[in-house]
């Protein structure tokens, strides 16, 4: 049978939307908690989502939280906040990398908004073990992701606080979804020329977390680690 | 709706949107910016993705490392390294290692 366009185009979107599947399993409690915290902090359910929404950034978006009720003002809070993200500039241009010279971008203005942490690293995994790179793919793979953080934080908000309380193990087993997502992501990228790029990017975020912050532990972690592949020895 | 609550994730959302999109917009990675096999930026696109990938998972594994109680992170990491190393699927070691942290936790507290 011969392929079309808009096969691959389907198969793409369905493969994008199995890949989803632990990330939106992993964002939704966490979404569901900021909810719950953003309530807690005052703000109504509208400008919960509306956070989700339109900033769509889970670690800045809790910080946000931090901010509006400490009083920060707009300039400092949101300087604050687009200095956390800066690490999504990375994201793109590696992925595009991966993806090889040709690879579509017609529609990135898009799907690239769907380009978070997770979003990011299960690309690229796919990528690694042989995937082809596919707009569609992409699509798939961040809409439900993106589903489920909106629908988590207005889950969250219109529950209120404590709405896990009764669930301690099933509230365990989902904070524990993103480690389990990031490791084996980890797992399936790893190969011996990028062993050492991956221990000084852990040793450069578990030191910049303990010396300064978990955000400074983040981007020490990610450009120690890019640095470290830039004078890695080129094996011949 | 708050005007400052709005405008704050307006601008936010949108530097968030031109972290993601704009360097892809502008061709970076792609070969048409200097990013050649063997070049240094091709180097350390190629590394980024590992270093942002082992930085996120250590930043996630540290609450739980900082918890005290390590039985249960030990056993899901186990679990996923075990699924991952027998099915090669990143869906099912993320949800059993979930599980085995859940049921592991539910042991010992």
């Amino acid at each position: 049978m011969v392929e079309t366009g808009e096969g691959r185009a389907a198969g793409g979107l369905r493969a994008g939307m199995l890949a989803a599947v632990p990330i939106a399993l992993g964002y939704f409690p966490i979404a569901f908690a900021f909810g719950v915290a953003a309530t807690g902090a005052g703000l109504t359910a509208w400008e919960a989502a509306a956070l989700s929404v339109i900033i769509y950034a889970g670690a800045s978006q809790f910080l946000a939280l931090a901010l509006l009720t400490s009083g920060a003002a707009l300039p400092v809070a949101a300087l604050t906040l687009i200095a956390m993200n800066l690490r999504h500039l990375l994201y793109g241009p590696a992925l595009m990398k991966a993806a090889g010279q040709g690879a579509a971008r017609r529609h990135a203005w898009a799907w690239a908004w769907g380009l978070t942490d997770e979003v990011f690293g299960a690309a690229l995994g796919d990528l690694a073990r042989g995937r082809r790179f596919s707009e569609s793919y992409m699509f798939g793979l961040g809409l439900p992701a993106y589903a489920a953080w909106v629908a988590g934080t207005v889950a969250g908000a219109l529950a209120g606080g404590g709405a896990l309380a009764d669930w301690p193990v099933l509230e365990a087993g989902l904070s524990f979804l993103l480690p389990a997502l990031f490791l084996a992501l980890l797992l399936s990228i790893l190969s011996r020329p990028q062993v050492p790029v991956i221990v000084v990017a852990g040793v450069a975020c578990v030191a910049g977390t303990l010396a300064v912050s978990s955000t400074v532990g983040i981007l020490a972690g990610m450009a120690a680690g890019a640095v470290a592949g830039v004078l890695r020895r080129v094996r011949a | 709706m708050s005007g400052g609550v709005l405008v704050l994730a307006l601008i936010v959302g949108a530097a968030n949107w031109g972290f993601r999109y704009l360097p892809i917009r502008f061709g970076l990675g792609t070969g048409r910016d200097g990013a050649q096999d063997g070049g240094l930026m091709a180097r350390f696109l190629a590394a980024v993705g590992p270093a942002a990938i082992a930085t996120l998972f250590v930043a996630a594994a540290l609450p739980f490392a900082a918890g005290g109680d390590l039985a249960a992170p030990l056993a899901g990491s186990a679990a996923v390294v075990a699924v991952w190393c027998a099915a090669r699927s990143v869906v099912g070691a993320t949800l059993a290692g979930a599980v085995v942290y859940a049921a592991v936790f539910a042991l010992v507290t």
